[in-house]
This record gives C-alpha cells, structure tokens and sequence, in this order.
C-alpha cells in the first residue's frame, strides 16, 4: 500500500510505501499470533506421540522404537521453538 | 522393512497375534501412493526459495520484514514440511493388511487418534476378487483386493496392493488349506 504525498510548494505528488512492520502494535499481533500457531502445533506433536504410540503397539516392527524416539523429539523442537520465537520477536 | 510386500516377515508381530500364529502376508498399500503426499511436501519446501521472486513481482520490498520474523516464518514452513511428511509415512506404514494361517487383518488409522481393526477367520472367506486400472495401476502394478466373508460379517478390502491378482489367489489358496484341514478334521474313515 502507498500514501499519496503533497508537497508544500504544489509539486507533483510522490507515493512513499507504507511500512507495516515499523507498528510496534501490529509486530505484536503478529508476534501474539506465531506464538498461538506454535503452541497448537505443540499440542499437536503431543498428540502425534500419542499416535505413534497408539500405532506401535498395533504392529510391532523394528521400525517401531526409532518413530517413537523421533516424534518424542519432534515435541520437543516444538516446544523450544516457542521459546526461542518467544525470545527473538 | 519398508517393503509393501513381505512374504513371511520376520520381527514383525501384530495386536491380537496368537501364540505361534505364522504371518504369511504382510501389505502395504505401493509406494507410489505416496505421491499424495510428496508433491506438496516438495512444493511447500521449495516455497521459501521462490518468496523473493514473487516479492519482487509485487513491487514489494522483503527487507520491510524484520529478520527475526523471517527467520520465523521460515521455521515454521519446515515445520508444516516436517509433520506432513512424517505424518504421511505414518500413514503409509501401519495401515496394514496382514494375512496369517487362521486370519486375515485389516488395520486402519482413519485420522489422527482413530483406529480401525478388521479381522476375518480364513474359513470364513468364500471368494476374492481383483481389480487394477488406471496409468500408474497398470505401470506400477497394483490395485485393490476384495475378499467377501461369509454371512453378515464384513467384506475386507485391501487398497493399492502391489500384485492384486497374486494376493486375492494366495488368499483363495490358504482359505482352501482351511477348509482342506476343516474336512480332514471331520472325516471318520471306514
């Protein structure tokens, strides 16, 4: 979006793009709302854990240990990735 | 171990398994399947890489985000990248179709948290059927297997199984051996 500019002296006007980003209200909502996002996605990961559990036990292969490992690490990642998104915005 | 078609597989066991029940069967829907899933996995992890470019062709300047958000933005496109792909082989890895000496099994997981068990006694089985159509049935070969049951139970059927006229004639040939040995069982010589 640009804002049309007039100058004092009737000059032709000049369009200077609107920064959003510059609003420390709407880097809130938009730090507010990436932290929404993550913390469902956090809840999420903990019900894939579930899942992953839930599906092992169901059939059990080699495989089985190794996706529980990783979705018990992926919960993790997303926890700290709310904190680091906490931290850096 | 990430075959969709395992002849007696070994190290392998199933949820209501009885003692010294043999797997004879164990199936997967092919590989190509996934393809469902792996396009957009490739296009949303491709994405970062086109923004600037689409940006530009917007007239707007990227830099007016902050770096932070950026940084951020792109973790979680990783992350969508991440879950759909990992929930993808989840999907692809357990929905099984198992066949053993006394039964056939079905195993579905619909969503997230529902699961779905079907199991059907061999004797129970009266015919099985094939079908395979369409391009990538017909390069890859595979299509579904319908086996009907006796009675009121309800029919299996195996999705996107790689060689469907093979599978629904094994199936057929163990249900024989049941009723061979069901026959035997009840025959009184002289």
């Amino acid at each position: 979006m640009r804002r049309i500019k007039f100058t004092e002296r009737g000059e032709m006007p000049t369009t200077t793009p609107v920064n959003f980003f510059e609003s420390e209200a709407i880097l809130l909502f938009v730090k507010i709302a990436v932290l929404i996002i993550l913390a469902f996605y956090a809840i999420f990961a903990l019900m894939v854990v579930r899942q992953v559990d839930l599906m092992s036990k169901t059939l059990v292969t080699k495989v089985s240990p190794v996706l529980k490992a990783f979705s018990i690490v992926h919960v993790g990642v997303a926890i700290g990735l709310i904190v680091l998104a906490w931290g850096i915005l | 171990m990430f075959s969709s078609y395992i002849e007696n597989p070994t190290n392998c066991r199933f949820e209501g398994q009885d003692p010294g029940e043999k797997i004879l069967l164990l199936l997967r829907a092919h590989p190509i399947t996934n393809l469902s899933w792996i396009i957009p996995v490739i296009l949303l992890f491709s994405f970062p890489f086109f923004v600037p470019k689409i940006f530009s062709l917007l007239n707007i300047d990227l830099f007016i985000i902050p770096q932070t958000f950026q940084i951020v933005f792109l973790i979680i496109n990783y992350l969508l990248v991440l879950i759909i792909s990992f929930e993808g082989f989840l999907h692809w890895y357990f929905n099984v179709y198992i066949v053993t000496e006394k039964n056939i099994v079905d195993v579905d997981f619909h969503s997230l948290l529902f699961k779905n068990i079907d199991v059907a006694p061999l004797r129970n089985i009266e015919d099985t059927s094939s079908s395979m159509g369409g391009i990538l049935n017909s390069v890859f070969h595979y299509g579904n297997v319908f086996i009907q049951t006796a009675g009121a139970t309800k029919n299996i059927d195996f999705h996107s199984v790689p060689r469907p006229h093979f599978v629904a004639d094994f199936i057929l040939d163990e249900a024989h051996k049941i009723y061979g040995k069901g026959r035997d069982a009840y025959h009184h010589p002289g």
